[in-house]
């Protein structure tokens, strides 16, 4: 059974197009990435994967169960979501304990206790942390609640929104690091969904390339590794990450 | 540089605080540097005092902040002890400032061209026609494609790349000698970010200028930059030539380089950075 199934998802917004026939398949335990630039539609198939976006057609699977634009409860105890900004995903005046005592709540789970002392303990921050309110914490630490927030109601999907652009390089390598240890110790499959092509190639085994509201192409790591993508897009996509360079910049042309 | 010319701007001894209710912070401790026409990386994390640096040079840093330094001199004309007066024929006209994001560095209520052509006419006695034909041709060599049409589109009908290159031409157009680019290309895609460079890096050859090049992206500024400047805590930790980043020697610099996924280099688990309190001189 796969985790995911996605077929001929398609999303409007008015007049924008902003998905076209989006396809694929994630299997369980498996890390897949989309990448794409803005406006690509990439966060979009994330927000109507995990319920946020009612409004679009096509098939979805989670699980083996098809769903539909309401979402049951037994749904969101298996798929949660981290967000890119930590700074915007936290309310400000609730404190750790809180943010992290309300998913129980509303899934009428005991032992809040333990489990908020566990998933602490698993996100690497201490019990010090606990009482303390987002603006004590540093960008590092709040994306780290975030990630306890999501893992809380003890979830078999994690859907992660470009969750270290908002972060240094150096906070970027220790949550990446905490993120594909989580996923190996258990089992989680991951949807990372990243502008950054060294990112997901890091964390993920197969990718989807988004432009415009389609999957360009979906290709392994090892191919984007060997620099051997099949579309033109992604290869201009992967030349430009490789740093700045004059006469590769002149002959970036536009793709829709 | 040529020998004997007093560099374009020498940077000594540069302090930076602000005192808060908690106690004083030092932004910046101790920085010092020289600019030639060279296009200068400053390069460093969050709170490691870069931006603070570029705004000290323009005297714009916001109150409460303290600058203090041995010497901010502008082709040898002390920046630390001219008034405002004398301040103001040298911000836009002799260095000049582009910033990260155009969607809140751009007057919405005004059109691009209009914004570009004001800029002009504060530092040119020149008229209204005089100032929109150098707009216009201004326009063209930050590469929009339509000048003529772009000139009446207001900043929220241009996409970000076009934002940011309309921004690029309105500090261009006084023909400054110094530009200082806080992250001017951060907010945009990876491949509309190296147009834009390469308009930047064009224009600053051609007209010899000096830039200074802020940004938190290490690997990006040691391919663009010719010289860089890592930062950390508000201390310069080295300077190194770009094409030599790879064999920078300072501990930062190398947690830096080592902590980024790596295309080319797969590695199951990153290295972190280990910051070492002697750093800062504690």
């Amino acid at each position: 059974m796969s985790a995911i199934h996605v077929d001929g998802l398609d999303v409007r917004f008015g007049e924008t197009h902003a998905v076209r026939a989006a396809s694929f398949v994630v299997a369980e335990g498996e890390s897949f990435g989309i990448v794409g630039e803005s406006g690509s539609g990439k966060s979009t198939v994330l927000r109507a994967l995990a319920g946020l976006n009612p409004d679009w057609t096509g098939r979805m699977e989670v699980l083996g169960t098809a769903q539909g634009r309401q979402r049951p409860r037994s749904f969101y105890a298996a798929v949660q979501m981290v967000f890119q900004d930590p700074f915007g995903s936290l309310h400000p005046r609730q404190t750790v304990d809180r943010a992290l005592a309300e998913p129980l709540a509303i899934h009428g789970l005991a032992d809040a206790e333990a489990r908020i002392e566990r998933v602490l303990a698993e996100v690497q921050l201490g019990p010090g942390f606990r009482f303390r309110y987002p603006h004590q914490l540093s960008g590092g630490q709040r994306q780290r609640v975030a990630i306890a927030r999501a893992l809380i109601l003890e979830p078999r999907i994690l859907l992660l929104d470009e969750p270290t652009s908002a972060l240094d390089v150096s906070i970027q390598a220790e949550v990446l690091n905490l993120l594909a240890e989580l996923r190996l110790r258990l089992g989680l499959t991951f949807v990372l969904v990243s502008h950054n092509l060294a990112v997901v190639a890091h964390m993920c085994e197969r990718i989807a390339v988004m432009n415009a509201g389609r999957i360009v192409e979906e290709l392994t790591t090892a191919s984007l590794r060997a620099g051997t993508p099949r579309e033109a897009y992604t290869r201009q996509l992967l030349l430009a990450s490789r740093g700045y360079d004059r006469a590769a910049a002149a002959q970036f042309r536009t793709f829709d | 540089m040529s020998a004997g010319a007093a560099p374009l701007l020498e940077v000594d001894n540069l302090h930076i605080r602000f005192h808060t209710r908690t106690g004083i912070v030092e932004a910046v401790r101790g920085l010092s540097f020289t600019l030639g026409r060279e296009k200068l990386g400053v390069v460093g994390e969050s709170g490691s005092g870069k931006s603070m640096t570029g705004r000290a040079i323009l005297r714009l840093v916001p109150p409460p902040g303290e600058v203090r330094a041995d010497r901010l001199a502008f082709k040898g004309q002390d920046l630390l002890t001219l008034d405002e007066v004398g301040m103001r024929a040298i911000r836009g006209r002799r260095i000049s400032m582009v910033l990260q994001d155009p969607k809140f560095s751009l007057n919405p209520v005004m059109t691009v061209g209009d914004q570009i052509a004001e800029a002009y006419r504060l530092h040119h006695k020149v008229g209204r026609a005089a100032a929109r034909a150098r707009t216009i041709d201004m326009l063209a060599a930050v590469k929009i494609r339509d000048p003529k049409r772009v000139y009446d589109l207001y900043p929220h009908e241009v996409s970000g790349g076009m934002g940011q290159r309309v921004m690029i031409a309105m500090m261009l157009i006084p023909e400054p000698d110094i530009i200082i680019a806080d992250e001017p290309t951060s907010a945009l895609d990876v491949t509309v970010q190296m147009q834009v460079l390469a308009i930047l890096d064009d224009l600053v050859t051609q007209r010899g200028m000096g830039l200074i090049f802020i940004s938190h992206d290490l690997a990006l500024v040691s391919s663009f930059c010719d010289r860089i400047l890592v930062m950390y805590g508000g201390r310069v930790m080295e300077t190194v030539e770009a094409r030599a980043l790879a064999s920078a020697t300072h501990p930062y610099t190398r947690g830096l380089l080592a902590c980024l996924p790596q295309l080319d280099d797969p590695a199951a688990t990153l290295p972190t950075l280990q910051r070492d309190p002697a750093w800062l001189g504690r």
